[in-house]
């Protein structure tokens, strides 16, 4: 079934050209997409169409079933979590407490309930101990945490990560990265991410490269990663895993395995054989 | 980087730290409106010895408060030479050329100066023991039967609450595009006034792009986790009044009084 | 030649309750016309150790000299604004410091503080925006029309005009997609060739920092936990556990081939170069 589905989406933010222009494409319940190209690709622009915060100015959003209209905005809106890039700018309450509260109040959760919900939430995101910190004692990713902690707590069933990770440090981007892709562990939430990080890729089940506002590739890492070429023409990067396989692809050597201890111990079966 | 903001709150543990913040908020008020009622000198110690019991019951010591007091000291001098130069009443205690200086010149002065004194060591006890949150809290509740004439009460809690959090964040950014300026040559202290105006222009126009860009980040996140203005909301944080709260009240109630009373009585 | 704190400290809020130690007694030596970078985590005391390398922190104690300057704790420096001058600053997100209403404009900014004549700066303008790869259609645009990446580079075009000896740069990749990274840092790697310029980075980005900059300074709680050789540091299990550090994915790489058996020169820095390795091995 798909949950989203995007077709022929124009959108411009000054009329003189289209910076989304007539994007298609599905998305998988319970997938995890992530969304590739460099600045100005459109694939930051995509990420706030389907939540409605632009207008179309053409074509057709459909998310889980209903049709993106004014109608339709806030049933959608609730049925989607943003966490977007700057971990400042989307840290709304005075401690971690506050700000998983701030949602729930929105929605109009009673307040006897919240307690719970807000233990339950910031458990999931390893922030328990941390509830009456001030955003200003946490690191980067601890933020990041607390906004994936709030979206999740509007129970929604599409979550969208906006270069969620690009502000973060390697530990913040490694901590986030793996909460992604636990959360999408058991196919509760569907996830899309906007990313700059070539490596999250490999952890997603599908990946969507845009350029020029237009959809360049759709299809599983695995393939993408394929057409390397292609993707460093572009100005992409491709994992370190990719390069590797490339590299030992042009001394005659083709390896099937898609980790680095599985690389070493593949040409070391090979070495033997010899 | 870490410098004390005036007025920070004092994560501390004490009766005062504890109390409803309406409870502080209607008693700070009280007490100040006492402060400013013309009295004698008795009532005046009087009320400068209650201030200083909260003080010390709130356990924030007065190195804290007296910070509070530096930008008072300028004040202290230019109001004592305004009076020396108008108060002709008492007595005669110095006469330096033209100029003289009586007595009342003198004890006005100090009236001023204590009533400010004790009004600063009333508010900062309010800041020092109160969470910036609760005291947003505090004022929507107390402003809350104005929601009766349309006053949109808590869209401005919200507004109040989203400035105290992003203060620390805009000092840090404030300082960091000063350096970077600093890096490129601008002179903050020292200048003719052209080169004043473009050190402070390349200041505040970053300050503000980045303000901007902050305030439609957030709009979008707000708006993002199902925040619609005048809508409905459940509250998370409830406040209750408990006994102590009460007795607060009803000693600064009875404070302001006697102090009005003491103006007929002695 | 080279930039020496010694013994120094900074403490901040001086004589407060509240005082702040952030930088602790460093003796350190880093070396001229080489790439330095400094990591560390957060709160290290990275960014206050270089915020004294153009004199915006004076030492509480100890002392610092960088170039022909001799900063004492206590003691008054003549002719500061001139040291900021030859050392330039670069601050993360450097972006949001752009504010005159054209991009030419902005970059001569700098260089009129330090005594130009407008015709002057404009000329140093001009070459620095070259060098970030901004051309002449730039000039005339506002600095707020112009892309993140565009931004960061007239950022820095604006400090390069000035044309400091050293530049010190605090993570002037963040944010950046992987082709502006890329472009960034090999402008760094042509400063240092071209000019000879002193390049410190202060950095998280630990594949960067092993891929371009030879020596590094690894800060720990105020202190300098290792001073030297950037392969030395990240060949060193026991300083990476110490210093809380991810391994660049290649040293993971050539660790776990070598752990199978395969030899592996310590030259071998690059994919090509150890798939070529072992592709003799194997194709025996």
């Amino acid at each position: 079934m798909n949950i989203i589905s995007v077709k022929d989406a124009v959108f411009s933010y000054d009329g003189t050209r289209n910076h989304v222009d007539g994007v298609s494409f599905d998305i998988e319940a319970g997938s995890y997409t992530t969304i590739v190209g460099h600045n100005g690709s459109g694939k930051s622009t995509m990420a706030k169409l389907i939540d409605g915060l632009l207008e179309l100015k053409s074509g057709e959003i459909f998310v889980d079933g209903l049709k993106l209209d004014l109608e339709h905005l806030y049933e959608i809106r609730s049925r989607i979590g943003i966490v977007f890039q700057n971990p400042d700018n989307q840290f709304i309450g005075s401690t971690i407490r506050d700000d998983i509260a701030f949602g729930l109040e929105n929605h109009q959760v009673k307040s006897e309930e919240m307690d719970a919900l807000i233990e339950e939430y910031s458990r999931k995101v390893g922030l328990f101990d941390l509830l009456d910190k001030e955003p200003q004692n946490l690191s980067g990713g601890q933020k990041q945490r607390v906004a994936i902690a709030g979206a999740m707590a509007m129970r929604p069933k599409i979550i969208i990560f906006d270069e969620a990770t690009s502000m973060l440090d390697p530990k913040g981007k490694r901590d986030v990265k793996r909460l992604m892709a636990e959360l999408n562990d058991d196919n509760r939430f569907t996830i899309l991410s906007i990313t700059h990080d070539i490596e999250e890729v490999l952890q997603s089940d599908y990946c969507l490269v845009m350029n020029k506002g237009k959809v360049y590739m759709h299809d599983t890492p695995e393939e993408i990663f394929k057409h390397g070429a292609e993707l460093k023409k572009i100005g992409l990067d491709i994992p370190f895993i990719a390069q590797v396989k490339e590299e030992f692809r042009k001394q005659g050597i083709k390896l099937k395995k898609n980790d680095l201890e599985g690389v070493a111990e593949e040409l070391w079966q090979l070495n033997s054989n010899h | 980087m870490k410098t004390a903001v005036l007025g920070k709150y004092m994560p501390l543990n004490s009766p005062i730290h504890n109390l409803d913040p309406r409870a502080k908020i209607i008693a700070m008020f009280l007490l100040i409106v006492a402060v400013f009622v013309p009295q004698n000198y008795f009532v005046t110690l009087g009320l400068f010895a209650i201030i200083l019991i909260c003080v010390i019951i709130s356990r924030i010591g007065f190195k804290y408060i007296l910070q509070a007091f530096k930008p008072l000291i300028f004040m202290m001098f230019f109001l004592l030479v305004i009076n020396i130069l108008t108060v002709k009443n008492g007595t005669l205690l110095a006469s330096i050329g033209p100029l003289s200086i009586y007595t009342g010149a003198l004890s006005s002065t100090l009236a001023v100066v204590t009533r400010l004194v004790m009004m600063i060591m009333l508010t900062t006890l309010l800041t020092a023991t109160t969470k910036p949150l609760d005291l947003t809290l505090g004022i929507e509740y107390i402003l809350g039967p104005l929601k009766i004439v349309k006053f949109p009460v808590h869209e401005v809690a919200m507004m109040i609450s989203i400035a105290l959090r992003f203060i620390p964040t805009i000092i840090e950014e404030t300082m960091r595009i000063m350096n970077s300026q600093k890096s490129r040559g601008v002179d903050f202290e020292e200048g003719k006034l052209k080169e004043k105006i473009s050190a402070i222009l390349s200041l505040i126009v970053p300050l503000f792009a980045a303000a901007f860009q902050r305030a439609y980040d957030l709009a979008d996140a707000m708006e993002a986790r199902g925040y619609v203005p005048g809508a409905n909301r459940t509250k998370y944080r409830k406040l209750a009044y408990r006994f102590s709260d009460f007795v607060v009240i009803f000693f600064s109630i009875a404070i302001l009084g006697l102090s009005i009373a003491s103006r007929f009585v002695l | 030649m080279a930039i020496k704190f010694k013994s120094l400290s900074y403490v901040y809020d001086y004589g407060m309750p509240y005082a702040h130690k952030a930088v602790d007694s460093i003796d350190l030596a880093i070396r001229e016309g080489v790439i330095t970078a400094v990591i560390g985590e957060t709160g290290s005391g990275k960014s206050t150790m270089v915020e004294h390398l153009n004199a915006l922190l004076l030492p509480t104690e100890g002392e610092l000299e960088v170039l022909d300057y001799n900063i004492i704790a206590n003691e008054k420096t003549k002719g500061l604004k001139n040291l900021r001058k030859q050392v330039g600053l670069v601050f993360q997100f450097s972006e949001y410091q752009l504010f005159e209403e054209t991009v030419i404009k902005d970059v001569a900014f700098g260089p009129k503080n330090f005594g130009m004549s407008e015709e002057e700066a404009t000329k140093k303008a001009m070459m620095a925006l070259k060098l970030v790869g901004l051309d002449e259609s730039y000039y005339e645009l506002s600095p707020l029309e112009l892309s993140g990446g565009q931004k960061r580079r007239v950022a820095i075009a604006g400090i390069l005009a000035s044309e400091p000896k050293v530049i010190v740069l605090d993570e002037p990749t963040a944010g950046l997609d992987p082709r502006g990274a890329k472009d960034m840092i090999n402008l760094f790697v042509e400063l240092n060739k071209k000019f000879n310029t002193t390049v410190i980075i202060v950095s998280h980005d630990n594949e960067m920092v092993y891929n371009y900059c030879e020596d590094v300074v690894v800060m720990k709680k105020g202190k300098v936990g290792f001073h030297g050789k950037t392969v030395d540091l990240f060949w060193d299990n026991k300083m990476l556990e110490d210093f809380n550090l991810l391994e660049p994915q290649i040293v993971t790489f050539k660790k776990y081939l070598m752990e199978k058996g395969f030899e592996l020169k310590k030259e071998d820095r690059t994919i090509e170069a150890i798939a070529k390795r072992v592709a003799k091995e194997v194709n025996g």
